[in-house]
């Protein structure tokens, strides 16, 4: 035995898993979805989650971000050691838990400019929500997601294309540099270029961080751009096969039958 | 006939006054004595830039008012009482030909403590272009407003008016001629006193006249807030839109009417009216009725709508995996509500005046 190796292993192990899911039951007006995930991600971890429409992609989503609507039965969802499930939603976007939406809320009234430096300032403090390098952070974070100037006067994903509500998404995690960044379906509505660019943005916020994301996608694109770590199958509200990033290239080639007569 | 006179001649509204429905003419009577026309105070009236800085020649508010007001079609009996009411409190806001100013202008009405009353009459010049802020503030019983006048051929003005009376009564009437070609955004917000009832009427009896009447109305507490609104389309490629929004709370009621009219011959004509109430609590209450007479076949549009409802759960969602708390996600919600027609109301330096007198009443806002 390499006994260099030793003090590195034992590290390892020490570390806690940014989020564990732990035999997680879930559902909504008494129907359940998620019938037992359990879930381990490292710090500096991207994993993907595939799976079928109706599945229960969104609702692990919703049940992490703690969206009301949604009963947990049975389980934990544990952010470094802590459980979110007693947490508001504020308070889980608070310790550093991100959802970018697959359908994001237009909020009319409400000015993008305005939206952002409250969202900063009740996450990040309120120094980092003003002066010089706040706004230098915003600039060069719009620069890479090529979005322009004038949305900062726009009211909150109000008339926003597809794409632009994507790309908004990311800029808010970009923003608020989260522990555990949730992307349900962000690839969805996307072009080519589009996922290139979100693409990018989630490389940039989360690679060579210790913060983690879980990828919600029915596609292999976006993770052809951001290389996960680990990849899972979701059907029926159970995690069926987890492997590497092969997996998703198998499953794209193949479908997910095969994957039922294992 | 003068108007007292014409007003003691005429029968007293009953409910089944559209006008009135609401809100009983006695409810908002200075004294509640119907029969009487009280000797009411004058509020002190000043005139100045919203930013403190001198006043640009061409703009001047004058004692007294510019002859007697046509008050065909307005309601004879507000009108005739608030008229005679204020014989001794008028002014007149003359603005003249091509004046223009880039920074708002302000119209400051401090009502007292007593009950008082103003008439203002507005003479806009033709082709001016600048905005009006009329903000009454106070803490009298009972204050009426009276706006008669035109805003003449090409002019573009936005006018708001905000009322933050710290009780009592507030009745308001306006009747405004918009003049050929001439575009007006008028805004109301309402945050103030215990009881308004308003009755704002704009009347396009030329060509290309174009107006957009907004209302962001916050009603709190056991307020009630009742405003009628009467936009008539008189003369051919008229436009108007009219937007209010009501965002109710409390025990609180908020009221909105509206009634369009399109005259026969007033061909091309584009109207649509729309009523947003948002309910913060159980017990708030809010009615809108919108109206339509179509006399004219040949019109562009014509369309009215209303949507009462509380806050959208999925908006408060996002809200909230954005960092918002529940006081946080609530109240910018309800500034958002109420934005969306306060942001319409004019320029950005007067949006960001009129944010900034909404949102002390939003941080005592008590749901």
């Amino acid at each position: 035995m390499n006994t260099q190796l030793v003090p590195l292993i034992l590290r390892d192990n020490l570390r806690l898993p940014l989020l564990e899911i732990k035999d997680l039951h879930a559902g909504i007006d008494g129907n359940e979805i998620l019938k037992g995930i359990n879930l381990k991600i490292g710090p500096g971890e991207i994993h993907a989650i595939m799976g079928r429409n109706g599945s229960g992609k969104t609702t692990a989503a919703n049940v992490i971000m703690g969206h009301p609507d949604f009963e947990v039965a049975e389980g934990d969802v544990i952010l470094e050691g802590e459980s979110l499930l007693e947490m508001e939603s504020w308070e889980r976007a608070r310790k550093g838990v991100f959802l970018s939406f697959q359908y994001p809320q237009a909020v009319p009234g409400l000015q993008v400019g305005n939206f952002l430096r409250k969202s900063v300032a009740s996450i990040r403090g309120e120094e980092e929500a003003k002066g010089a390098a706040f706004r230098e952070k915003l600039t060069m974070a719009m620069e890479s997601l090529d979005i322009p100037r004038t949305f900062m006067s726009r009211y909150v994903n109000d008339g926003f294309s597809g794409g632009e509500k994507k790309r908004f998404e990311i800029l808010q995690m970009m923003l608020l540099s989260p522990r555990l960044a949730v992307l349900d379906e962000t690839d969805s509505g996307l072009d080519i270029d589009g996922i290139r660019t979100v693409s990018e943005g989630v490389n940039a916020a989360i690679r060579g961080t210790d913060s983690g994301a879980l990828i919600i996608t029915h596609y292999s694109r976006i993770l052809e751009h951001v290389q996960p770590d680990m990849v899972h199958v979701l059907l029926d509200g159970k995690i069926v096969s987890s492997g590497g990033p092969e997996l998703a290239t198998k499953l794209e080639e193949r479908g997910y039958e095969w994957l039922k007569q294992e | 006939m003068d108007s007292a006179s014409r007003y003691l001649s005429l029968e007293k509204p009953n409910k089944a006054d559209h006008l009135w429905r609401y809100t009983p003419w006695k409810k908002v009577h200075p004294t509640g004595d119907v029969s009487e026309i009280p000797l009411l105070g004058q509020p002190e009236i000043s005139l100045g830039v919203i930013d403190g800085s001198d006043l640009p020649p061409g703009i001047e508010l004058k004692l007294g008012a510019a002859g007697e007001p046509d008050f065909s079609r307005s309601s004879a009996f507000t009108n005739s009482f608030l008229h005679a009411s204020a014989e001794s409190s008028q002014w007149t806001l003359v603005v003249d030909k091509g004046f223009s100013s880039e920074k708002p202008i302000i119209l400051e009405v401090d009502t007292g403590d007593s009950p008082s009353i103003a008439h203002i009459s507005l003479e806009i010049g033709k082709t001016s272009e600048f905005e009006l802020i009329t903000r009454v503030t106070g803490s009298s019983e009972w204050f009426g407003l009276l706006r008669t006048g035109q805003i003449q051929d090409g002019a573009v003005v936005n006018d708001v008016v905000i009322g933050l009376l710290e009780r009592g009564t507030m009745l308001r009437s306006d009747s405004i001629d918009i003049c050929r070609d001439a575009q007006v955004r008028a805004g109301t917000v309402s945050s103030g006193s215990e009881r308004t009832k308003s009755d704002l009427r704009y009347i396009m009896g030329e060509s290309g006249g174009n107006i957009r009447v907004l209302g962001s109305i916050l009603s709190t507490d056991s307020m009630h807030l009742d405003h009628h609104i009467e936009i008539h389309h008189e003369a051919p490629e008229t436009y108007s839109r009219l937007s209010w929004h009501s965002a109710c709370g409390g025990k609180s009621r908020t009221i909105g009417t509206g009634m369009l009219t399109i005259r026969k011959g007033s061909r091309g004509a584009d109207a649509a009216q729309i009523f947003h109430n948002l309910l913060l609590s159980k017990s708030a209450e809010a009615d809108s009725i919108p109206e339509l007479e179509v006399m004219e076949n040949d019109v562009v549009g014509c369309g009215h709508g209303t949507a009462n409802g509380p806050i959208d759960e999925e908006q408060m969602f996002y809200l909230k995996t954005r960092g918002f708390d529940e006081d946080d996600a609530k109240r910018s919600l309800i500034a958002a509500f109420l934005n969306s027609t306060l942001s319409e109301m004019g320029g950005e330096a007067l949006h960001e005046w009129l944010v900034g007198e909404l949102s002390l009443q939003l941080e005592a806002l008590n749901a």
